[in-house]
């Protein structure tokens, strides 16, 4: 199949727009290897089981094209990665998921519920964390998160117990009945994980997931998401830290300019950029010089040769 | 010399590349400063040439004014330079950096002084001018008494700004510089209060009556006595009196004063911070920050009958509010703004007057409703106009969350509606019943305050919501932005209007009653109609604010989030 109609045919059946494939016959060979699994052949790619979906996503801040068409899709149970420069693009992104801000053009879908549409009810499967953990500093950690229950329905008769297995979980349960302003950056960063996940969300959103915590706390957060992706929660995380998504995703995309120029597993991505060795710092940093050295990125339906 | 011009490039940089922005903002600043300007000049210079006008007395009066003014000046700067140098030497967000800079700590300290000094001091000297320009006018001084004056009100600003800096220094290695602020704040208001009271107590009502103008002549006696010797408020009235009179020795004496006190007191700071501001900085990085017991229950019953979300948010409002000194200490402020209210309406000689009593007593129930409503605007402008600046960096919470901005406001209104409804119904019933209104006076001044309220509350709101400061350190500061501004303005025109539309039909009404006489239908049409009109734009107000605050939240919060 020539590679432009490979290419349509994913992006008609709503899949990802900017998929660049280098070389054809590789990516054929690499069809028939079983550790090649492209995020659009999986058999959990049904409609009923994409829990994530964003259709032309655009964004602009004055003449800057933050975030450009972009088109993406994260099944249920996956913990996908989003990964890029700084300016890249991955904050708004990740503001436009968790409806924070409002794209100019395009939909996100959560659950096949459109957020600009239907924002409560979308926002009501989400879990956010964001990079920054700016809290009600005159309240105490289980106060927070009595309150974040009550804005997300969680019934009365359950919170205690639940509030204080999350406490535990993030070890906050000796801080509980303390002032947040006592807290230290990772102590808020890790309340604020903890409110997240109280509701039951079906999806999280996560905006630099390991920033402020030591490595025991790093070590406790990885296998916590894991736990829940094994579950079925459904994560989009964005970082800097490559060797996080590395350990931790199932799927990567990487986004330049506001335009995702690679997606799918790091074996994937190591064939897009032509790495058979190496780990995703390499893969990273190939994908997104020749993407910046390169005079112009991939429109919609447009493949590099 | 050139360390300390640096230091201080960001923040000119900043300023600098702020210019081009808000020019309507800075418009309307301007034109409102020059009209509050030109209205000052004009009082002073009214003011001043009655004085002039009584024999013997006018000169008296005239310099104990300036006296006065010139001690209040001083003990502002001293007091708004306490909070501002305690911002930028010890609590900005910039000084982990600066501090990391190679630079000496006293370097640094002179720097953050300067910009502490011009941001607390330049709005008070523009506005001290008109007063002081009218005195050369009156006193017929020459051009130098203008350059003086300047001169006089730069160095008693740079001695008040310096005296705060050093004091809150020496302050820093006692006490963390987070409480630091809310006991500066608390005893701020704690003083005004005394001063307000002590000066309803000496009840200056009592002047205008004859019988007490023997007190008064001995009182003026004591105003002649002179002030501390050893104050630079005093050089400089001492200094702008010489200038007045051509006393050029003495004027140049306290210009000397001036000048060598302020000279020796930078030295002076300087050599203390070299000794400590580095401490104090690492002591305001290493405090412990307080630590309070509290503990999480089921929401109390009285608020079962609200959805959860809802009772969320009260809750979060009420602790937040209680547990930060800065916000509940304003309570006192509240208080003392109550009982000066209903004190005033206490000591009325409504007996003495000329006028018929009842005529009288029905007149001002109806002018208070208006003043109560003025109260309402003060109060709502200082809480319920920063309820949203107040949710501040952590407003992501809100915008995540399963709650549209819509009804966020809407809580956060009626959160500020019943107690300022409880508060404005309160002060109309207790004044309206020390005035022995009759009851279509009182149940037209309740039904009235039942409508104004919601309306003043929704501006302030909606308000609140359009022109939000999420970054703002102090909340009380919100309401000194343009849109505070705005909402006053606002606020007081809506108060206004429903006055204007009710004061014809009122005094018909009252009228009527008084020579029994019956109103014609054509009256009762016009009546009818003001009153309907009335309660329309009070109608239209709350919607119209609650739907504009809420469609520029939505807008900005995208823009902040």
């Amino acid at each position: 199949m020539p590679i432009n109609e490979h290419f349509e045919e994913n992006f008609n059946a709503g899949l990802s727009s900017a998929i660049v494939f280098k070389q054809p016959d590789k990516l054929n060979d690499c069809r028939s290897s079983p550790k090649f699994k492209p995020i659009y052949f999986e058999d959990n790619n049904s409609p009923e089981n994409i829990m994530i979906e964003t259709k032309n996503l655009t964004k602009r801040y004055g003449s800057l094209l933050a975030v450009d068409r972009l088109n993406l899709f994260v099944p249920k149970g996956t913990i996908f990665g989003f990964i890029g420069p700084n300016g890249a693009g991955k904050t708004t992104t990740i503001k436009m998921l968790a409806g924070l801000i409002e794209p100019d053009s395009g939909t996100v879908l959560l659950r096949d519920m459109d957020i600009s549409r239907e924002p409560e009810k979308a926002k009501q499967q989400i879990g956010f964390i964001p990079d920054r953990p700016y809290l009600y500093e005159k309240l105490t950690g289980l106060e927070f998160l009595k309150f974040t229950a009550d804005l997300y329905g969680v019934k009365e008769s359950v919170f205690l117990d639940k509030a204080e297995n999350m406490l535990e979980k993030f070890s906050l349960i000796d801080w509980k009945n303390e002032l947040i302003e006592a807290y230290s950056h990772g102590m808020k960063q890790r309340l604020i994980m903890a409110a997240a996940i109280l509701h039951d969300p079906k999806i999280i959103i996560v905006d630099e997931p390991m920033i402020g915590l030591d490595p025991a706390g790093i070590k406790m957060v990885k296998h916590m998401f894991r736990e829940l992706a094994d579950s079925g929660v459904t994560f989009f995380i964005s970082t800097h830290t490559l060797s996080i998504a590395q350990d931790l995703c199932d799927k990567i995309g990487i986004i330049q300019k506001g335009k995702l120029i690679a997606i799918g597993t790091l074996d994937d991505l190591k064939i897009q950029a032509q790495a058979s060795s190496g780990d995703l710092e390499d893969v990273f940093l190939k994908l997104t010089r020749e993407e910046s050295l390169s005079p112009g990125y991939p429109d919609i339906g447009g493949v590099s040769p | 010399m050139n360390e300390i011009l640096t230091l201080m490039t960001p923040r000119l940089l900043s300023f600098k590349n702020k210019k081009g922005d808000n020019l309507s903002r800075l418009f309307v600043f301007g034109v409102i400063g020059v009209i509050f300007w030109g209205g000052l000049f004009a009082v002073s210079l009214r003011l001043l040439s009655y004085f002039q006008s009584i024999e013997e007395l006018g000169n008296i009066l005239a310099w104990k004014l300036l006296s006065m003014m010139l001690v209040i000046y001083f003990s502002l700067l001293v007091f708004s330079s306490i909070l501002t140098a305690l911002s930028k030497l010890f609590l900005s967000k910039d000084l982990l950096l600066v501090h990391t800079m190679p630079v000496s700590s006293y370097k640094i300290f002179c720097a953050r002084w300067i910009e502490s000094a011009v941001d607390s001091s330049w709005t008070i000297i523009i506005f001290t001018l008109p007063v002081l320009i009218s005195y050369g006018i009156i006193y017929s001084a020459g051009p130098f008494f203008y350059a003086m004056i300047i001169m006089v009100l730069i160095l008693l600003s740079l001695i008040a700004s310096i005296i705060s800096a050093v004091l809150v220094m020496v302050t820093v290695i006692i006490i963390p510089p987070g409480r630091i602020k809310s006991i500066f704040v608390f005893l701020g208001l704690l003083l005004f209060l005394l001063l307000y009271l002590a000066f309803r107590v000496i009840r200056p009502e009592r002047l205008v009556d004859p019988e007490a103008f023997g007190n008064f002549l001995s009182y003026l006696k004591v105003l002649e006595t002179p002030s501390a010797p050893y104050l630079p408020s005093t050089w400089a009235f001492d200094a702008i009196q010489a200038s007045l009179t051509n006393v050029s020795p003495t004027l140049f004496l306290n210009l000397f004063l001036l000048a060598a006190c302020a000279g020796a007191m930078v030295f002076i700071s300087l050599i203390i911070a070299d000794a400590i501001y580095m401490k104090g900085v690492s002591k305001s990085q290493t405090a412990r920050k307080t630590l309070r017991k509290a503990k999480v229950t089921k929401n109390p019953r009285i608020l079962s009958f609200l959805p959860t979300h809802v009772q969320a948010y009260v809750i979060k409002e009420i602790k937040t509010f209680f547990r930060d000194p800065t916000q509940w200490s304003q309570i006192f402020l509240i208080l003392a703004l109550i009982i000066i209210y209903i004190y005033n309406f206490k000591v009325l000689p409504l007996e003495r007057a000329p006028i018929k009593t009842v005529y009288l007593q029905n007149i001002l129930a109806f002018l208070n409703i208006g003043l109560a409503s003025f109260v309402l605007t003060a109060v709502t402008g200082r809480f319920a106009y920063p309820a949203v600046s107040l949710e501040g960096e952590a407003f992501w919470i809100v915008s995540s969350s399963p709650i549209r901005l819509k009804t966020f406001l809407w809580i956060k209104y009626f959160i500020y509606f019943v107690p300022l409804l409880v508060l404005t119904e309160g002060l109309i019933i207790a004044t309206n019943i020390l005035l022995a209104v009759s009851p279509f006076m009182m149940w037209l001044s309740i039904i009235t305050i039942l409508f104004i309220v919601p309306s003043v509350v929704a501006l302030g709101i909606g308000l609140g919501a359009a022109y939000p400061d999420f970054n703002a350190e102090n909340a009380a500061q919100a309401i000194t932005s343009f849109g505070g501004l705005i909402f006053m303005m606002l606020a007081a025109v809506y108060i206004t209007a429903v006055i204007v539309l009710e004061a014809g039909p009122v005094y018909r009404i009252f009228m009527s009653g008084i020579y029994d006489q019956s109103i014609p239908v054509s009256w009762w049409v016009w009546i009818i109609g003001s009153f309907s009109l009335a309660a329309l734009i009070s109608i239209f107000t709350v919607i119209f604010s609650m739907k504009y605050g809420a469609r520029h939240l939505t807008k900005s919060s995208h823009r902040i989030t």
